[in-house]
């Protein structure tokens, strides 16, 4: 994010030499296109691009026959691991470039990431589909910063790079490392520009909570000090972002580790067995507590709350040693 | 409870002349139960006996009797093993901590959270073998166990579209047929509930052409058929998607025809297509459905093809 939004400062800085700002019209694409070197099908190709680039500049359009054309300015990748990216300016059909000039301009482009999301998501979904829908997302608050969907479209921008960067971590031999310091953190840029420019909203609450994820070990190697670090990160989460619609999940999260504690102490160490049993129910009742029943994303973490104090007084294990398993 | 006792009542009959199992019991109300956790089966009370079979979570248990051993209670039980569509019975002694019966103290929450927990890991990748199946029996024993339960609803359902899910899966490798009895059994046990619309939209699925070919008639056959039950289950969590997967499939018509040089039928679409998406927009405050729809609209306005495209072109359909 911190390239691309470079590359975009350099862009804008350029143009604005050129036209006064408030002349710009700017936006992105909804489809993948050819680019042309003149409004025309059959003149030479310039390159293709993909859903969400950046468009920093329509310049002109023309029509054509029946077809309409614009002459942009789009910003796309040389280097997807490098995150280098080059300008290029050609012509496109018009229909597909969404821009400051189009009538709900930040609701069809939020439908298209939507889209684009749930592609990645299915089997046999469009290749780059979750690419697309993590730069659709961002052109919304990028070039339509008072939208009403401008702060979770910001978010799910982030945490769709935060769930991509994730998943490539974890194939690294480094994941396993205990110490999360010892691994290549996830790029949590985008998630604290969300918390910088919407304080205080649910969108900054899950950001916050998805920044958990760089404090974790990446295993515990039966070591007490990794479950007791991370309890106390999600109660703490839990404390300073009660209204999250994750509140009840980092309470469980809470409580299902100092359960582990229960069982890695073991008969060697009472004291502090008991302790952590306790900790456990205290905090599985507040998560039981905070889950709603009129919600269903909350209502599941009543009963896995309720499960867990079971196993607790059953002393049932509930944390699977030979695997490691969170 | 009744249908359980049915299935098990002959199986049970059988074993009585065999084990210790008396006549007695059958007479008695028989307790059924379910593991919360993977257990062994032991041929007698305590850890140290032989072990003679696994038994995952969710797995059908009926009490024979209880004991203490290893300073723990025990119980001897009956106890049904699935493995796919394979089922066999067995009785053997089991730990009785991770047992849940009708009368543990919110039994119903109990299981229902090791159920939610296990489709966690079932989404999760490298999460448990297996934990799609223990997610499916673990929710099915909530209505059983708890027919009273306010989680038997929601449980059953989570259970027949598990069931569902990974039917579709297989259908895709084998070309099996889907059996819809389970989602059927939702519908009829618990009418006009928000599960029986989940389950009435997944039973959509049997009605859907495998492939269209760049053929109208599916797209026309699908396109009715959401449109009616968006219409049927106007308070249903699918109705949005279902009147989106309506215009959607007339937006693809108005292509299919086009392609064909047919102007008319392809007009006609548009328009169906523009009025069942304007329908999601003016109707559903969801943001996702209602942002959809405006995308679909401008789609259908500005020409852009929706059914088999890849590059957009200018004005052509690739």
């Amino acid at each position: 994010m911190k390239l691309r939004t470079g590359a975009l400062l350099l862009a804008i800085s350029f143009f604005s030499l050129v036209t006064p700002a408030q002349q710009k019209e700017q936006g992105t694409i909804i489809d993948e296109v050819q680019m042309y070197v003149s409004p025309d099908a059959n003149a030479q190709k310039l390159a293709r691009a993909t859903r969400g680039r950046d468009v920093p500049l329509v310049m002109e359009r023309t029509k054509i026959g029946d077809q309409s054309w614009a002459h942009v300015l789009i910003i796309v990748d040389v280097d997807r691991e490098r995150e280098t990216n080059r300008q290029i300016t050609g012509w496109v059909p018009s229909k597909v470039v969404i821009s400051t000039a189009t009538p709900n301009a930040d609701q069809i482009i939020f439908g298209e990431a939507v889209d684009s999301e749930n592609q990645a998501e299915q089997r046999g979904g469009r290749k780059h589909a979750a690419e697309d829908a993590m730069r659709l997302y961002y052109r919304i608050y990028d070039y339509w910063p008072n939208s009403p969907l401008a702060g979770e479209a910001l978010w799910r921008a982030a945490d769709v790079r935060w769930q991509l960067e994730k998943a490539d971590v974890r194939l690294r031999p480094s994941s396993r490392e205990m110490n999360p310091d010892l691994r290549n953190p996830i790029d949590d840029e985008p998630m604290k520009l969300v918390m910088k420019k919407y304080p205080h909203t649910k969108w900054s609450d899950l950001a916050a909570y998805d920044l958990i994820d760089n404090k974790l070990c990446g295993s515990w190697k039966g070591e007490t000090h990794c479950p007791e670090k991370e309890s106390e990160l999600y109660e703490k989460y839990a404390r300073e972002h009660p209204q999250s619609p994750k509140a009840a999940e980092a309470l469980f999260n809470a409580a299902w580790r100092q359960a582990a504690l229960v069982q890695m102490y073991g008969a060697q160490h009472d004291k502090e067995r008991d302790k952590a049993r306790r900790r456990a129910m205290e905090l599985a009742q507040e998560a039981a507590a905070k889950s709603s029943a009129g919600d269903p994303k909350l209502a599941d973490w009543k009963p896995r709350a309720m499960e867990l104090m079971y196993s607790l007084q059953q002393g049932i294990p509930t944390y699977d040693a030979g695997t490691d398993r969170k | 409870m009744v249908k359980l006792i049915k299935m098990i009542g002959l199986p049970l009959l059988a074993l009585a002349g065999i084990g210790s199992f008396s006549a007695i019991a059958l007479a008695v109300e028989q307790e059924h139960a379910t593991l919360i956790r993977e257990e062994s089966l032991y041929t007698s009370a305590g850890a140290n006996a032989q072990k003679t079979a696994q038994a995952g979570r969710g797995s059908a248990l009926t009490i024979l009797e209880r004991s203490n051993a290893d300073n723990q209670p025990w119980i001897r039980a009956f106890v049904r093993l699935e493995q796919g569509t394979q089922t066999r019975e067995i009785t053997g002694w089991l730990p009785a901590r991770t047992v849940i019966t009708a009368s543990t103290a919110n039994g119903d929450e109990v299981i229902f959270g090791q159920a939610v927990d296990s489709e966690r890991q079932a989404e999760e990748r490298g999460g448990r073998k297996g934990a799609a199946e223990d997610a499916l029996r673990l929710y099915a024993r909530v209505p059983e166990l708890f027919p009273g339960s306010p989680l038997a609803a929601e449980a059953m359902w989570r259970a027949a579209d598990i069931r569902w899910q990974l039917a579709k899966a297989d259908f895709v490798r084998s070309g099996k047929p889907l059996d819809d009895k389970y989602l059927r059994e939702v519908v009829a046990k618990f009418p006009q509930s928000k599960q029986a619309e989940l389950a009435a939209y997944d039973l959509l699925d049997n009605q859907m052409c495998p492939e269209w070919r760049g053929m109208a008639e599916c797209p026309i056959k699908e396109s009715a058929l959401y449109e009616q039950y968006a219409h049927q289950h106007p308070q249903s969590p699918k109705a949005a998607e279902a009147l989106y997967n309506a215009a959607w499939r007339q937006a693809a018509l108005t292509d299919i025809y086009r392609i064909n040089n047919d102007r008319e039928k392809s007009e006609a679409a548009r328009k169906k297509a523009t009025a069942l998406a304007q329908e999601v927009q003016g109707q559903q405050p969801d943001v996702d459905w209602k942002a959809r729809a405006t995308d679909l609209i401008y789609k259908l306005e500005q020409k852009i093809p929706i059914y088999g495209a890849g590059v957009v072109e200018a004005g052509e359909t690739k």
